[in-house]
């Protein structure tokens, strides 16, 4: 166990300076049960030790099984070493726990072949655990973490519906991938998640005019809902195929060229304030604004990083979803 | 006087006796380097062996020369390595080539191996048109169940219609690739899933052909009838023997419905068996050679689905290799069967069995509606790519090993009539079983670094450039690969300027979603001490199991990740051919308590050294356990080494190898 101030201050250091081992060995501590107090002293170290740091950006990646989600994480890897010398990634690996055993096979790894003994790489598997939103209980907290030491933190979960996305939540870019004429976006149409993701990527685009029919087939469902959008701008969407080597390029610069840090709040409110009006029309807005000074407000107003807890997010939603009912009725 | 017709004897055109000819004897074999293969070869052909059936080492297998690095513990180990043409010319020393007929259980590099011995054939002035044989080239069972693939699966299937396309024109005896269902029934299939996955594959093969319109109407059914199959039989005989007479109705049907063959001789189910290795023992090895005789009978006692060509596998493969005595007397049971018992003197026995009659339509049907399952997915590539065959093995493999378990299914020796007394076979000063000296690689390559120094090395540049063109263009690469052949190239070359333009495959590993049908007292237990651990350290456990090396054999990696899963693992599993240090880098980023490694190949006092040295590197202490056919004798070294707990093919109990793992790293939480 990590119990004196002077072993979490030697694994810290050599965490900082990106040794696997001792990294690998505070996540287990960050994913084990009641770890607040570790947690503190962790970050307390974490902040005593590299004053100013600059966090690392999270990049969400989230689509239905078989997207191909895995494979283009292992050939942005590859770029990634070529393109950006001198930053560093870590991935965190999200799969389903079993409900009869609480086990789980994490495949991940499988798809990214990693360089060997390379500091600037680090994969990380974690189980959901059962939890809804296709995020471990322990995600955020692993990747605020890693976000002391790698430049890009990217974030894989298996998404296929508003619950699942939740690591839009966490990251600050975040991508949609889906196959060509998968049928994914009426299903994402459906379950309201176009609106989540930043930018969307239609991967397996191995054959042309497959990948450009389902191109403008994602353009123009995404017109819908454009009045909905940050800047009521289309999002960009990327056409990659990892058998051909297409397209990963294009989407590795965008991803290194990304500077801007999304406004969660402004964000999260066009979203809530777009779903109350189709859920419960105006009269549910007004009951909405009614609430302005309730905990969810605040909470997502005070939050500075633009991070919001999903079971904070959750719990809060849940509040509003049942004081407007109770209006309402 | 002629005599009266008897319905039950096979007579010729003058109504005398006439016994069918036997089947072709063969012994799949190969090991150390070229030079003690071609002797092995010529013993055996002068013990009445009727063909070779050439073993090649995981490297040549796997496309990589033997200088390699990965290469290093492999060499020679489970067949032949064969580097360049050089090793050919002492493979095949004195052996009459156009005599012979060669199967090369060869895959990923089949294209190359044929090229060699085309090359070979042309430098001695043998007529291509009298070669004979096979080189197996089945891609979809080796994304399937034993994994020496190299480049994805439309570009394999590419290389197999170039050699169709070649092979019928220029070498018209040989049967380019050969359909082989063997591994699927290794990896645990029903005897309806080695139908449907067969013929399927066969379907995938034949419409690729069709689509690339390289051949006349008549042309075709000649291809048609170059496909041939390799089977494997299990140990419930007379299913089996339905199975294969479902095999050549069926294909009568598919070739006659869905490609409109109409030379009769072109529908022909043609095929060879090697029996079932899965049901061997470790324990009382010596029943396997019973075994191995019915599962023999299965193949060769119906006229009318008779193999064409049987191997044997020998009474200690649980063990280890087979030592030359083993081989011999596999070799010894089908000369009996053949030659010492009336089987080849009547026409088909069961003909007109109600029994067997109504079991082959039953495996038809279900086997049809399979096929349909696939060809609607979009064919066998497409059913490999989404990973749909493969989990379908891997269920199949958790509920036979559920059974075994559950004592459902009766191994006798294993979990049933346990007490036995040791064998005197295994007594001998070699302790009954094979090992390839480890200095003998040397020889090897020896060969190859001459073969290097001495060749034209601007021909060998020109020929990979040529070849490497050749692939980018979509050319036919026979003609350019045998030209790589006689420039002296190496395997890993050739392999390597394929692997630059098609990549190298990662297929599904099947196991995500499986589940185990065991829930008696000992899961409990195990989950007991799972939870136990979990609650003691505030996660779950965690377990990396890793397939290193060239082995592709990936069943027992399989299970053992899917049984930790059910007792409540978080479990790594990323497939096989991973480098040591590639586990042990996923060991230490996860943080696991455990790693499991399972070997098959007999490299694991090299792989285990390897293992413990990155470990070293890293700082990470880790306890290790391994699983494979390892024999007795390595365990104090490997326990010396630092591995914590060795299992055999004795521990098929999943639940107690998984309470043995639970235990060690109980006592030891690795969390510093």
């Amino acid at each position: 166990m990590i119990d004196t101030k002077e072993s979490l201050s030697q694994l810290v250091s050599d965490a900082l300076v990106g040794e696997k081992y001792p990294i690998a060995k505070i996540i287990s501590k960050i994913e084990t049960e009641k770890n607040l107090e570790f947690r503190e002293s962790l970050f307390q170290e974490l902040s005593h030790q590299k004053p100013n740091f600059k966090e690392g950006i999270t990049i969400g990646i989230t689509g239905t099984p078989g997207a191909g989600k895995s494979s283009l994480l292992g050939e942005l890897c590859r770029l990634f070493l070529e393109f950006a010398p001198d930053k560093k990634m870590a991935i965190v690996a999200i799969d389903p726990s079993s409900n009869v055993s609480g086990g789980s096979i994490l495949g991940d790894r499988t798809r990214v072949t990693l360089p060997r003994r390379d500091n600037r790489l680090y994969f990380r598997s974690q189980p959901s655990q059962l939890e809804l939103g296709g995020l471990n209980p322990y995600t955020y907290h692993v990747i605020r973490f890693l976000r002391r030491i790698f430049d890009y933190v990217f974030v894989e979960t298996v998404g296929i519906g508003q619950n699942e996305i939740s690591v839009s939540l966490i990251s600050d870019l975040s991508f949609l991938v889906m196959q060509p004429l998968g049928g994914d976006q009426v299903q994402f149409m459906k379950s309201g998640i176009m609106e989540v993701p930043e930018a969307f990527i239609i991967n397996k685009c191995d054959e042309e005019s497959l990948a450009n029919s389902s191109y403008y087939m994602l353009q123009s469902t995404l017109e819908f809902i454009k009045d909905i959008l940050p800047n009521q701008s289309l999002p960009p969407i990327f056409k990659t195929s990892v058998t051909k080597r297409k397209g990963i390029e294009e989407l590795l610069q965008y991803i290194l060229h990304y500077e801007k840090r999304k406004d969660k709040n402004a964000e999260t409110l066009i979203q809530l304030t777009q779903w109350i009006r189709n859920e419960y029309g105006r009269w549910g807005i007004s009951i909405w604004e009614e609430l302005e000074s309730s905990q969810w407000n605040r909470a997502v107003k005070r939050n500075p990083i633009g991070g919001i807890h999903k079971l904070k997010y959750e719990e809060e939603e849940r509040k509003i979803v049942s004081s407007i009912q109770k209006k309402i009725k | 006087m002629s005599a009266e017709k008897k319905d039950y004897l096979l007579v010729d055109e003058n109504g005398q006796g006439k016994p069918d000819k036997p089947w072709i004897f063969r012994t799949y074999a190969g090991h150390t380097n070229a030079k003690a293969s071609n002797e092995l070869y010529r013993k055996n052909l002068s013990k009445g062996q009727t063909g070779l059936s050439i073993a090649f080492d995981l490297p040549t297998q796997c496309g990589y020369s033997s200088d390699h690095e990965v290469s290093r513990p492999e060499i020679g180990k489970v067949g032949v390595p064969i580097n360049s043409l050089e090793d050919f010319r002492i493979l095949f020393d004195q052996i009459p080539i156009e005599e012979m007929n060669t199967s090369m259980t060869i895959n990923g590099t089949s294209m190359w191996l044929l090229s060699l011995y085309v090359a070979l054939a042309e430098e001695r002035g043998v007529p291509l048109e009298k070669l004979n044989g096979t080189t197996q080239n089945d891609l979809i069972k080796e994304y399937l169940a034993r994994g020496t693939y190299i480049y994805p699966p439309k570009e394999s299937m590419k290389i197999i219609v170039d050699m169709y396309e070649y092979s019928l024109h220029k070498i018209p005896k040989w049967n380019p690739s050969n359909i082989c269902s063997y591994h699927l029934q290794e990896a645990g299939a029903t005897p309806v899933q080695e139908l449907s996955f067969a013929l399927a594959t066969a379907i995938a093969v034949l419409d690729a052909i069709k689509e690339r319109n390289c051949f006349t109407a008549d042309e075709f059914e000649q291809c048609v009838g170059r496909i041939s199959f390799f089977v494997n039989a299990g140990i419930r005989f007379v299913e089996e023997m339905c199975k294969m007479r479902a095999f050549t109705e069926m294909w009568e049907e598919i070739t006659k419905e869905r490609y409109g063959v109409k030379t009769a001789k072109y529908r022909v189910f043609r095929y060879g068996v090697q029996v079932n290795s899965l049901g061997l023992t470790e324990e009382q090895p010596e029943n396997n050679a019973w075994r191995i005789l019915i599962e023999s009978l299965g193949v060769t006692l119906s006229r009318n689905a008779r193999c064409r060509a049987l191997q044997l596998p020998a009474w200690n493969e649980a063990l280890s290799l087979p030592r030359p005595w083993d081989q011999q007397w596999s070799l010894r049971l089908q000369q009996v069967l053949a030659y010492e018992t009336d089987l080849l003197e009547y026409p088909d026995i069961f003909e007109g069995s109600k029994v067997i009659e109504s079991k082959v339509k039953a495996l038809k049907e279900e086997a049809k509606l399979e096929i349909q399952k696939i060809v609607d997915m979009g064919g066998a590539l497409v059913a490999i790519e989404n990973g749909y065959m493969k989990s379908q093995l891997v269920k199949s493999q958790t509920e036979r090993l559920s059974k075994i378990n559950s004592n459902e299914l009766v191994i006798v020796g294993k979990n049933k009539w346990t007490d036995g007394i040791k064998s005197p076979l295994m007594t001998d000063s070699d302790g009954g079983i094979f090992k390839v000296d480890p200095k003998s690689a040397e020889q090897t390559l020896n060969v190859l670094a001459e073969a290097k120094t001495r060749r034209n090395a601007e021909a060998a540049k020109k020929s990979l450039a040529d070849l490497k063109q050749a692939a980018k263009d979509g050319k036919n690469l026979m003609p350019f690969s045998i030209a790589c052949a006689k420039a002296l190239v190496t395997t890993g070359e050739w392999a390597d300027a394929l692997r630059e333009v098609y990549g190298e495959y990662n297929p599904p590993t099947g196991v995500d979603g499986q589940k185990l049908f065991l829930s008696d007292d000992k899961v409990s237990t195990v989950r007991g001490k799972v939870e136990a651990f979990t609650k003691a350290n505030g996660h779950r456990p965690k377990i990396v199991v890793g397939k290193p090396g060239l082995d592709g054999h990936s069943n027992g990696a399989e299970m053992i990740a899917v049984s930790a899963k059910h007792s409540g693992f978080d479990v790594i599993y990323s497939g096989i051919r991973l480098s040591p240090e590639e586990i042990v880098q996923s060991a230490v980023e996860e943080n696991a308590n455990v790693i499991g490694l399972s070997i098959l190949s007999g490299s694991h006092k090299e792989i285990v050294k390897q293992l413990f040295d990155e470990l070293t590197h890293y700082k990470a202490k880790i306890p290790v356990v391994i699983g494979g056919i390892i024999p007795e004798s390595d365990f104090e070294e490997l326990r010396a080494m630092g591995i914590r707990e060795i299992f055999t093919p004795k521990d098929y109990d999943l639940m107690s190898i998984m309470e043995k793992i639970i235990d060690i790293i109980t006592v030891e939480p690795v969390l510093v």
